[in-house]
């Protein structure tokens, strides 16, 4: 009897986070039928576009044992250079993308002089990257209004709200970008280097990594990921939202590390980065249907998230064990 | 610890210096500038405005003291703002439903070591990093709060709690001997008493402590319920400092704890949070701010400044290190 009893124990803290999500799914799909139609499941994916993208950025850094609290920023920076291009140089819309991508890693570079060039720990750096990044947008935009620019080209605006073979834009740049981060991150000697670095740094200075090269590089890459995430917000309400990217932040280190704790050994890794943004836009959609209030919505979402944080972390350990 | 000679003043010594003598810089070019920076009146509302931060920053270096001072896996509590948030939103909206003053205070009270209870329980017991727990903690206690107040403000205008405010007991004003009061009873514990020795024997090096037989699972949960706590009494300040309780406070309080809270690090001779650095760091960040706007600098450029600042101090702080290291 007691060992069965431990049997389901472990069953349980094993499957625990497919258990839970499963569950959820359950509830939503009983709570409100309109949940499971195809349109609202594609509704999850397409919701989910942006904070998934901000997410495989913030792998990364996490990837290399730094976190990145100005993910947002690099959003906001994407964004503005993108949609000022467009309305006050009139650039054509490519243009226009490659601009706002440039200008977003405007932000990694700065991230990675702090953290390489002054050594100064990536939490602190990218906390003062997100006070003068504020500070500057504020500045810029007189005190933080948002620039609209109501004739976007079409080509822009469908970065957001058009199709490829049938499936939202948006999702399919997720897609795409989170396929190369999987292979990149998972499958190439590229992302072994950057485990190595984010478990031992010392080890990998000794095994002749070029480690500042690797978290340069990681910086900057991870602030392009964001401004892209930065074109479909400014694509999807035709204008620059300033501190809007601040939003994901939580949202997106919540997702990282659900992914790192379902990993057996506790890495941050793509495939969990994206069960775990799946969860938080299956919640926030299920909960949005079954019609409450939205502070009641809130507070839901934060007692999920901290039990589903909790649970994912000691089924790791009990895996460990 | 062995006694070695070492000359007097090794040029090391003096870039760690550099770190206060940046701050006094800004402070004196402020002063000449707005020329009623440096007023006693004007001071005292420096240390008026600073109170809540401190509060927060002295329960987060107390977390930080006994979790170590890596950011990502050693101790941090970012929840401590929400927590003074919820003490504030829950006794502004009993006190509105006609309940006395200490029927509010305790049932925020229960609500705030409930809160340090659970941070300590993720962290101890599951085993989760201090920095996720208390990042997650922030967004449901946020949450929970504004289901309690409707995210509304609620004006209060209790006598008792805007006395924290106005009362002055002699030439001071009441709210800064209370505080003054917490911190000292605060000191005696980290400083001069064997709990607070373990503390910071446990956040040095938690292998070390644990060897010489210290409890450290115990004393990360307790830092954990004390930030609750200051928590607790923060909400009080912050209730009086606005009037009220208001949705939205608890951004900036965190970040302007996590600003303060480091920059004080850089104060310490060793480059650890301390309970004195953090304070300092409080009131010297209030200062700053309080002192450009007395200068007429717009408001938009305050984050620059700030982040600025945590730069240029941080910085100059790791070249000291290094520079003693060698």
């Amino acid at each position: 009897m007691k060992r069965e009893r431990r049997r389901l124990e472990q069953i349980l803290l094993r499957f625990g986070f497919l258990i839970v999500f499963a569950a959820f799914f359950i509830l939503f799909a009983a709570w409100n039928p309109v949940f499971l139609h195809g349109g609202n499941l594609l509704n999850i994916i397409e919701g989910s576009a942006i904070l998934m993208i901000m997410a495989l950025g913030l792998t990364l850094i996490v990837a290399t044992g730094g976190i990145d609290l100005s993910i947002g920023i690099a959003l906001d920076f994407g964004a503005a250079f993108a949609v000022v291009t467009m309305s006050s140089y009139g650039l054509g819309w490519f243009s226009a993308a490659c601009i706002g991508v440039i200008g977003g890693s405007l932000v990694g570079l700065f991230n990675a002089l702090l953290v390489v060039g002054l050594r100064i720990s990536p939490f602190l750096a990218t906390l003062s990257t997100f006070f003068i990044g504020s500070s500057v947008q504020r500045i810029f935009t007189n005190g933080g209004g948002p620039i609209s620019h109501r004739r976007m080209p079409t080509e822009f605006r469908n970065i957001a709200q058009g199709d490829i073979l049938g499936l939202p834009t948006e999702a399919v740049i997720a897609a795409i970008l989170a396929l190369i981060y999987y292979v990149v991150l998972e499958r190439s000697i590229w992302g072994r280097r950057i485990h190595a670095i984010g478990m031992q740094r010392s080890a990998a200075i000794v095994a002749g990594i070029r480690v500042n090269r690797i978290l340069i590089l990681s910086f900057i890459a991870a602030a392009m990921t964001c401004a892209v995430a930065g074109l479909i917000a400014a694509a999807n309400i035709r204008m620059f939202t300033p501190l809007s990217g601040f939003s994901y932040l939580l949202d997106a280190i919540a997702a990282v590390f659900i992914g790192a704790a379902l990993h057996p050994r506790g890495r941050p890794n793509i495939l969990g980065t994206a069960a775990g943004v799946l969860f938080l836009g299956m919640v926030a959609n299920g909960l949005n249907l079954m019609g409450l209030n939205f502070n009641t919505k809130d507070a839901l979402q934060g007692i999920i998230l901290v039990s589903v944080l909790a649970l994912a972390v000691a089924q790791r350990r009990s895996r460990s064990n | 610890m062995p006694v070695e000679t070492r000359p007097l003043l090794r040029r090391s010594d003096l870039v760690g210096f550099l770190p206060l003598v940046i701050f006094v810089g800004v402070l004196t070019y402020i002063s000449l500038h707005a020329p009623n920076f440096l007023t006693f009146r004007n001071l005292e509302l420096v240390l008026m405005q600073s109170l809540p931060v401190i509060l927060v920053c002295a329960g987060l270096a107390i977390v930080v003291m006994a979790g170590g001072d890596d950011v990502v896996s050693g101790g941090i509590d970012l929840s401590i703002p929400a927590t003074a948030v919820l003490s504030a939103g829950l006794t502004a909206q009993l006190l509105t439903m006609g309940y006395p003053l200490a029927v509010c205070a305790l049932s925020a009270l229960a609500a705030c070591l409930a809160v340090g209870l659970m941070n300590a329980a993720l962290v101890t017991r599951i085993g989760m990093t201090p920095l996720l727990t208390s990042l997650a903690m922030f967004v449901a206690i946020v949450g929970v709060n504004n289901v309690i107040t409707a995210s509304r403000r609620i004006n209060v205008d209790h006598p008792s709690i805007i006395a924290l405010r106005s009362t002055e007991i002699g030439p001071v004003p009441l709210g800064i001997i209370l505080v003054a009061l917490i911190i000292g009873i605060l000191y005696l514990f980290v400083h001069q008493r064997r709990w607070g020795l373990n503390l910071q024997a446990a956040g040095g090096s938690r292998d070390a402590a644990e060897i010489s037989g210290i409890d450290v699972r115990r004393l990360v949960a307790q830092s954990f319920v004390v930030a609750a706590f200051t928590g607790f009494v923060c909400g009080f300040f912050l209730l009086a400092r606005g009037s009220g309780s208001s949705p939205g406070v608890e951004d900036n309080l965190m970040l302007e704890m996590v600003l303060a809270t480091f920059l004080g690090a850089a104060f310490s001779p060793r480059r650890v949070v301390t309970l004195w650095g953090a304070v300092l760091g409080a009131v010297l960040v209030a200062a700053i701010s309080i002192g450009f706007k007395s200068m007429g600098v717009n408001v938009f450029w305050t984050g620059l400044i700030k982040g600025s600042l945590i730069v240029i101090v941080v910085a100059f702080s790791a070249i000291a290190q290094r520079g003693r290291a060698r």
